[in-house]
C-alpha cells in the first residue's frame, strides 16, 4: 500500500483558510438568524427563535417551499428522462456528434437570464403556445438552464465507466441493447447521475432571475418569497436562508445515501 | 472441405484510411491463430468486425458454414476478451460469469453450477464474491476469460488481453490461456503486438501490416523464414541487408532479390585469430570490430561492424565471451545458406 504524503503546516493552513472562506458567511448568517440583538459585539448579545417562529407560522413560506420543490423536481426529472437516453445514445453510438452537442449545451451560459426571460415571455405570451406566467414556461426554462449540468455529469459518468465497452461486452454475452443499458451501464453511472441531479436541483432551487421574471408572484418560489420578505428584517431573511440551506443539505444527504445503497460494492 | 472460420475479402475504411484491405483468413476447429502486427495495422479492427462491433465495407465472415456478416453481436456465438477486460463493476466475479447465462434464460442453479466450474477452470474459486476492483489485473483477466467462455462460444476472440499486465504475470497467463484453449478445443483468434507471445502461444501466426496479412504460417516458419523486409524487421533483431551489403559479406549472390535477412544467432562469433569453419567449406570468415554489447538475460547481443556493415550477433550467455567489449577485433563465421532472400514489400 502506498503511504500518504505527510501534510505540512502550509497544506493545513490552506485547508483551514478554504474552510473559513466557505463557512464564515454561512456561520454569520446562522448566528444572525438566531440573534435578537447584534450590533457592536463580536457575538450576539441575546438569542431568539423569534425569526424562525415568524417564518414557520407563515403559510406563504410552506407554499413557496412546496412550489420550489415541485417545480425543481419536475424540471430535473424531465431533464433526466430526456437527457439520460440522449447522452447514452450519443456517447455509445454517435461519439462524432459530441462536439456539436457540447456547443448546444453551453448555450444557456451564453444567454443572460434577463434576456432569456424577456425572449421567452415575448414568444409564449401569444400564439399557439400561450403559457407565459404559468408553471409550464418555468419548467421549460428550468429544463434548459440545467442542460449543461445534466449533460456533463451524465457524459462524464458514461466515459468514466467506459460505457461503450461495457455495452459491447454485454451485447456479446447475449444482452439486447436496452437490457445491457439497464443491467450494466445504468447501475454503474448511477452515482454520477445522482450528483448531476442534485447539482441541477440545487441550482434551480436557488434560481431567482428567471423565476421572478417568468412567473413572479403568480407562483412564489422560496427565492421569490425570500426577496419579498428581505425588506422586513435581515434576521428573518437569514432564518429563511438557513432553513433553505438545511433543506438542501438534508435532501442531498438522503439522495446520496440512497445512491450509495443502490450501488453498494462497486467502488472501493 | 470448408474452414471452421472463413474470412473472405474483408475490407474496412475509417475516414478515408483503408484499415483492412482485402483480408482473407481461414482457421480450423480448435486452432489458435494469432494476429500479430504493429499498432494501427488493423488487427484489433479485424477482431471487432468478426465480433460484429464494427461494420464491414466488404467481404464475408463465415463461422461453421453460418454467414455472420450481417448478424448483431449477440447472435454470432462469439466470445471476446477485451484489452481492458470490460468486467461489469457492479457485479461480483460470479455474477459477471453468470451474466451471459442469465441473458439466455438459464436457471439460477444451472448458472451457479457453470460459474463454479469456470471459476475452478481459471483457478479463482475463492474470488466468486469479489468485485472487479477487489481483484488484481491478472485475476480480472482470468474472470473476463471465464465470462466469455460461460456462454460456450463457437469462436473466442482475445484482443491483447495480456498487454496491461506485468512481465511475469503475462508469461504465466499465456501458458494458462493456451492450456485452457487446448483443453476446451476452442477455436481462438488472438491479437497481440508481442512477437514472443505470438510465437509461444500459437498454432499459426498471421503477420499484419497496413491492413493486410503479409505472411502466415506456423511459429517456426514465421521466425526462420521471413518473406519480406517488414516481417524480418518486425520478428526481432534480424539483420536486414541490402544486396550491396550482402555482397560485401558473402561475395557473389545469385537471384534478383534486393534485400536479404540473416538471423543474428546464425552468425558465429570467434576470437580474432580463430578461422574455424566447423567442417563447412562454404562458410565465410570475415573480420570485424565490436561496436556495442548488450546482455539480454540468456542472450548476449553484439553489434559488430564488418567493412562498413553493422551486424547483430546473438550468443548464448554461457560466460565464454567475457571480455569481448566494444572496440575489440573479432572474427565472424557466416554460412551463406542462412542468408534469406526477401520479397519487395507489397510484391
Amino acid at each position: 500500500m502506498t503511504e500518504k504524503p505527510r501534510a505540512g503546516w502550509g497544506h493545513v493552513s490552506l485547508q483551514v483558510l478554504l474552510l473559513v472562506y466557505l463557512l464564515l458567511p454561512l456561520a454569520a448568517t446562522g448566528l444572525y438568524a438566531f440573534a435578537k440583538n447584534w450590533q457592536n459585539t463580536v457575538l450576539p448579545k441575546q438569542w431568539t427563535l423569534e425569526w424562525f417562529n415568524a417564518m414557520f407560522t407563515d403559510m406563504r413560506f410552506f407554499t413557496a417551499l412546496w412550489n420550489s420543490f415541485y417545480l425543481c423536481a419536475i424540471s430535473v426529472a424531465l431533464s433526466l428522462v430526456v437527457m439520460l437516453p440522449a447522452v447514452f445514445v450519443l456517447t455509445v453510438y454517435f461519439p462524432k456528434w459530441e462536439s456539436f452537442m457540447k456547443g448546444i449545451v453551453v448555450l444557456p451560459y451564453a444567454v443572460p437570464g434577463v434576456v432569456a426571460a424577456v425572449g421567452l415571455i415575448r414568444t409564449y405570451s401569444s400564439g399557439p403556445i400561450e403559457i407565459a406566467g404559468t408553471a409550464y414556461i418555468l419548467i421549460g426554462a428550468y429544463f434548459v438552464a440545467v442542460l449543461p449540468y445534466m449533460y456533463q455529469g451524465i457524459r462524464n459518468s458514461m466515459l468514466t465507466v467506459s460505457a461503450p465497452e461495457l455495452m459491447q461486452a454485454a451485447e456479446l454475452l447475449g444482452a439486447k441493447p436496452i437490457k445491457a443499458f439497464l443491467t450494466v451501464v445504468f447501475p454503474n453511472i448511477l452515482p454520477g447521475v445522482m450528483i448531476s441531479t442534485l447539482l441541477s436541483f440545487s441550482v434551480l432551487f436557488g434560481e431567482f432571475v428567471l423565476t421572478n421574471m417568468l412567473v413572479g408572484a403568480h407562483i412564489p418560489t422560496i427565492q421569490v418569497y425570500l426577496y419579498q420578505r428581505s425588506g422586513e428584517s435581515g434576521h428573518l431573511s437569514s432564518a429563511i436562508g438557513i432553513t433553505y440551506f438545511v433543506f438542501i443539505l438534508l435532501l442531498s444527504m438522503v439522495l446520496l445515501k440512497l445512491g450509495r445503497r443502490l450501488n453498494r460494492g462497486t467502488r472501493p | 472441405m470448408s474452414a471452421y472460420l472463413d474470412l473472405r475479402h474483408i475490407s474496412k475504411t475509417y475516414a478515408q484510411t483503408r484499415v483492412l484491405d482485402d483480408v482473407n483468413l481461414q482457421a480450423a476447429e480448435g486452432e489458435l491463430v494469432t494476429l500479430l502486427g504493429p499498432s494501427g495495422c488493423g488487427k484489433s479492427t479485424l477482431l471487432r468486425c468478426i465480433a460484429g462491433l464494427a461494420d464491414l465495407d466488404g467481404g464475408t465472415i463465415t463461422l461453421r458454414q453460418k454467414d455472420l456478416t450481417k448478424l448483431p453481436p449477440r447472435a454470432r456465438e462469439v466470445g471476446m476478451v477485451f484489452q481492458s477486460y470490460a468486467l461489469f463493476p457492479n457485479m461480483t466475479a460470479g455474477e459477471n460469469i453468470e451474466y451471459g447465462l442469465r441473458m439466455s434464460g438459464r436457471s439460477k442453479g444451472e448458472r451457479a453450477k457453470r460459474a463454479e466450474a469456470l471459476l475452478a477452470l481459471v483457478d479463482l474459486e475463492a474470488k466468486r464474491d469479489a468485485y472487479p476492483h477487489q481483484l488484481s489485473g491478472g485475476q480480472q483477466q482470468r474472470i473476463a476469460l471465464a465470462r466469455s467462455l460461460a456462454v460456450e462460444p463457437k469462436l473466442l476472440l482475445l484482443d491483447e488481453p495480456l498487454s496491461a499486465l506485468d512481465a511475469q504475470i503475462r508469461k504465466n497467463l499465456r501458458t494458462e490461456i493456451r492450456d485452457i484453449q487446448k483443453r476446451l478445443n476452442m477455436t481462438t483468434l488472438f491479437v497481440t503486438h508481442d512477437q514472443e507471445e505470438a510465437l509461444t502461444m500459437s498454432d499459426r501466426v498471421c503477420i499484419m501490416n497496413r491492413g493486410k496479412i503479409v505472411q502466415q504460417g506456423d511459429p517456426e516458419t514465421i521466425y526462420t523464414r521471413p518473406e519480406t523486409e517488414f516481417v524480418a524487421r518486425f520478428m526481432g533483431s534480424y539483420n536486414v541487408l541490402s544486396r550491396r551489403d550482402a555482397q560485401q559479406l558473402f561475395g557473389r549472390i545469385d537471384g534478383s532479390a534486393d534485400s536479404f535477412a540473416l538471423r543474428p544467432e546464425s552468425v558465429k562469433l570467434l576470437e580474432a585469430d580463430d578461422d574455424r569453419i566447423d567442417g563447412n567449406p562454404e562458410r565465410k570468415v570475415v573480420d570485424g570490430t565490436v561496436h556495442a554489447v548488450s546482455i539480454l538475460g540468456t542472450i548476449v547481443r553484439y553489434a559488430i561492424d564488418v567493412s562498413g556493415v553493422r551486424l547483430t550477433v546473438d550468443r548464448l550467455n554461457d560466460g565464454k565471451f567475457i571480455g569481448m567489449n566494444a572496440g575489440r577485433s573479432v572474427r565472424l563465421s557466416v554460412d551463406p545458406a542462412q542468408l534469406l532472400s526477401l520479397e519487395r514489400e507489397g510484391a
